[in-house]
């Protein structure tokens, strides 16, 4: 059993601590009283991972035994998460792909031979035949592509149905193919508290009208955390557009949980405490980091692209959707919950080379800004880790690098920034125009592009640390493009610190989140 | 490679030379539970790991050690009749007394010894354990009776290997004799094997605690072998640990009263332990050596650290 998360307090014993960087890594001794949060240890997988995906599926909550709803003659249409999860991406068998062969054996058992496999990518890039051979594993592989395994398409006026409208006005648009199956089975892999539930559905197959319901400054805004559903109005929304749906669709979701073992044996030293780092810690540190240095940035970013999470599964559930996640948010906070006492005056992340938008692609600066303001500055439930006019500094270099197949509207929204970083002047004048762009609609059908509105959404992620905070200071960051994103840099955090001092003054409480692995700090 | 170095200082930075860390404050209530596995040494004691050890030992460990200090060595002769398994205690005030002790012995002996290491000390990181246990063929000794598995001691000596145990067990903090364990008077009991006991002087002096090598200027450091004990037939293991404690304590003298003077005053009941904070044994004796236990700690080092022949220069030309 892995030792709960805990919060340390930096003393004259503390080690050099271990940050994250992008594709690199470093140690930094931090001021003496900071504050560091640990994620809980890694909790053991299940040995029996097929017979726990069984169990769920003949005693699902809130339903019928899964062999008891297939019949022959039906429409039966399996949606799996696509590639955003998990981060880094599991080592093979997938998860997701031991689940659907289980679904499939039962289907074929009941005799269903219309069966139609989706991925739910919604606005995200298509995955290619190879990462969705991948995730699903070679025989439903095989079996299924490409007629009948295929990626959520969320402009195909054909391929879309609109439900109908919330009480709150939203529309809920999705697939089609789904809406009208007899039976729809959402296959989830729950990485962090925000991921799962209404939202795999009214997420993963909607469409940019349904989408801007929820994905917009002041739903963001208003969700504190996104990482906390019951205060989180974008989840509020997703629960709506959920209600909606499952009135007029039946669906079976099957939810996994994962633990914390994001990194291979090799760099195991990533998760470990590290004044607990032995001699072989100590010597991979060294080796893996001077290497990385060497490298060069192509082949660093092909390696750390190729590391495969030796993920364990701690949890399978299935059944009705607003049943079954409650048992997936129980098994995620206790992997990743860890309490905090007070508010920081400065926030400190490392940034990791990976975020849900560059799997096997790169990070570029908008993606960055997401990851920091959005993702990490979001792991919390509760208060912020930060206080309202507090300052964050993020490790991070901040590269200016696009990739152009996937991030082709990135591009031309980075050269908004330079008139605003506003993120509500974004949307008013600017989002609109770039969601209905025909140049972006048809990359994003038939090329590997994220949708044209996709760099507005990642940068109304972080709108509600925008507000909350005073100043963004990025340490090693690339001076240009953390300028116009509109944040500042520093090369060192004893730098970082001076720049913040006028904000939070020359003793400030510091909070260290040490992740990853993943950690959710229960902010008391 | 400056940025290695500074890499590698970063690293460095509030470990030990054995790479360990501090536990924080914060996080001692978090320190994981001790595991149970022992470090395996079998391995070590194979033929080839054997002849490996022996080469390193004659060929590196013992000219480094003596290029590095002025080892005197005396009472070899006592060991001739020793065949067998057999228990060498020594005082422990230095990280060089296992080579020196090692230097010291006939490989007669040396080759079918193994030497009794701190499992807390020497066995906590996997790389100083492979290591420590090739070199000297070193075995954990549990010294704070933790929930590790049990000492090899006892089945080693039943497969005819000899022992070198230090029965203080840890290098003393200031240079003097601190209590024996009962632990090596126990094991000569049990296995019915002579104790053979050895004191060491000078290596203080030469590389206390905190020092990674040798003194410069190369210290004269001594090694006193004795004659082996036997437990007598009447004999209890305490009385026996009494007895090994005098035997250290009156080769100890030796280096100051000569032989005869100490083994007069060891019959006599007169010798002084040389102790540390710690008394080791009730005594009557104020005669000598070193400053009585009462006395404050920074004399105590102060004479701990006097090289045993002075700090004059050595002697280039004799009579």
């Amino acid at each position: 059993m892995g030792r709960p998360g805990f919060v340390l307090e930096v003393d004259e014993r503390t080690p050099p601590l271990l940050i994250h960087e992008g594709d690199g890594f470093r140690l930094e001794r931090l001021p003496l009283g900071s504050q560091v949060i640990y994620p809980p240890e890694s909790l053991p997988g299940i040995v029996d991972l097929d017979g726990a995906i069984r169990r769920a599926l003949l005693h699902p909550h809130g339903s019928d035994p899964l062999p008891r709803l297939l019949r022959r003659g039906m429409r039966l249409t399996i949606v799996f998460d696509d590639l955003s999860l998990p981060l880094p991406p599991m080592r093979t068998p997938d998860v997701r792909q031991r689940v659907i062969e289980q679904v499939l054996e039962m289907a074929a058992t009941a005799g269903v031979d219309d069966v139609e496999l989706i991925a739910a990518n919604s606005l995200h890039r298509r995955m290619t035949p190879a990462e969705l051979k991948r995730t699903v594993g070679e025989r439903v592989f095989r079996a299924f592509h490409p007629g009948h395994l295929r990626n959520h398409d969320a402009e195909d006026p054909d391929d879309l149905a609109h439900l109908g409208t919330t009480a709150h006005g939203e529309d809920v648009e999705i697939n089609r193919r789904a809406a009208e199956s007899d039976l729809l089975i959402y296959v989830n892999i729950t990485l962090t508290a925000m991921n799962g539930g209404s939202k795999s559905v009214t997420v993963g197959l909607a469409s940019y009208a349904s989408l801007r319901h929820h994905h917009n400054v002041h739903t963001l805004r208003h969700s504190r955390s996104f990482n906390d559903p019951p205060n989180s109005a974008m989840h509020h929304s997703y629960d709506r557009m959920a209600d909606l749906i499952g009135g007029q669709v039946p669906v079976f979701t099957i939810e996994t949980t994962l633990n914390n073992e994001p990194f291979p044996s090799a760099l195991r030293f990533l998760t470990r405490r590290e004044w607990e780092w032995n001699l072989t810690d100590q010597a991979s540190y060294l080796a893996v980091k001077r290497s990385n240095e060497l490298a060069g940035p192509k082949l660093r970013r092909r390696i750390w692209q190729a590391t495969e999470a030796p993920y364990g599964v701690t949890g399978v559930h299935a059944g009705a959707p607003s049943l079954v996640h409650p048992h997936t948010l129980a098994a995620v906070h206790r992997q990743q919950l860890t309490e905090v006492s007070g508010q920081a005056d400065v926030a400190i992340f490392g940034l990791p080379y990976i975020c849900p938008y560059n799997v096997n692609s790169i990070m570029n600066p908008i993606l960055v800004m997401s990851l920091g303001l959005g993702y990490f500055f979001n792991l919390y439930r509760g208060r912020p880790i930060v206080r309202q006019g507090g300052v964050v500094i993020f490790y991070h270099p901040v590269p200016h690098e696009f990739h152009p197949v996937h991030h082709p509207s990135y591009i031309d929204f980075y050269e908004l920034l330079a008139e605003t970083t506003d993120p509500v002047m974004l949307e008013t004048k600017y989002e609109k125009q770039f969601a209905t762009d025909p140049w972006y609609i048809h990359l994003y059908r038939t090329s590997y592009a994220y949708h044209g509105v996709h760099p507005f959404y990642m940068w109304y992620w972080g709108a509600h640390a925008m507000q909350h905070l005073s100043d963004v200071i990025f340490v090693g960051g690339n001076r240009s493009t953390t300028a116009r994103l509109g944040f500042r840099a520093a090369s060192s955090l004893a730098d970082a610190l001076e720049l913040a001092r006028d904000t939070v003054g020359a003793d400030p409480a510091i909070t260290y989140l040490h992740a990853p692995p993943m950690v959710l700090a229960d902010v008391r | 490679m400056s940025g290695l170095r500074d890499e590698l200082r970063l690293l460095r930075y509030g470990r030990d030379w054995r790479g360990r860390a501090r536990v924080p404050r914060s996080a001692r209530r978090w320190e994981p539970p001790e595991t149970a596995e022992d470090f395996p040494t079998a391995w070590a004691r194979g033929p080839v790991a054997s002849a490996l050890r022996a080469a390193l030992q004659q060929g590196v460990l013992k000219p480094v050690v003596w290029s590095q200090t002025r080892p005197e060595v005396h009472g070899r002769e006592y060991l001739e009749g020793v065949r067998g398994p057999t228990i060498f205690i020594a005082n422990h005030s230095s990280h060089l007394d296992t080579p020196l002790v090692l230097g010291a012995l006939p490989p007669r002996i040396t080759k079918k010894l193994a030497v009794g290491a701190a499992a807390d000390y020497f066995f906590d990181s996997r790389a100083i354990a492979a290591a420590t246990t090739l070199l000297f063929n070193a075995f954990p000794v549990e010294r704070r009776g933790s929930r590790r598995g049990r000492s090899l001691a006892a089945e080693l000596v039943d497969d005819g290997w000899s022992l070198l145990l230090y029965p203080e067990g840890s290098r003393t903090a200031d240079g003097w004799l601190s209590a024996f364990k009962l632990g090596a008077a126990q094991l000569c009991a049990m296995k019915r094997v002579p104790a053979v006991p050895i004191a060491l002087r000078g290596t203080f002096a030469a590389m206390p605690r905190g020092r990674r090598w040798p003194q410069p200027g190369r210290p004269q450091v001594s090694v006193r072998i004795g004659r082996p004990l036997h437990l007598g037939k009447t004999e209890t293991v305490p009385e026996f640990r009494t007895r090994l404690v005098r035997a250290v304590a009156t080769l100890w003298a030796e280096e100051d009263l000569g032989w005869y003077r100490a083994m007069r005053a060891g019959a006599d009941g007169t010798l002084a332990l040389p102790t540390g904070s710690r008394s080791v044994l009730p005594t009557n004796d104020t005669s000598q050596p070193g400053p009585s236990p009462d006395a404050s700690s920074w004399r105590r080092i102060w004479e701990a650290t006097r090289s045993p022949s002075g700090d004059d220069p050595r002697e280039v030309w004799t009579d």
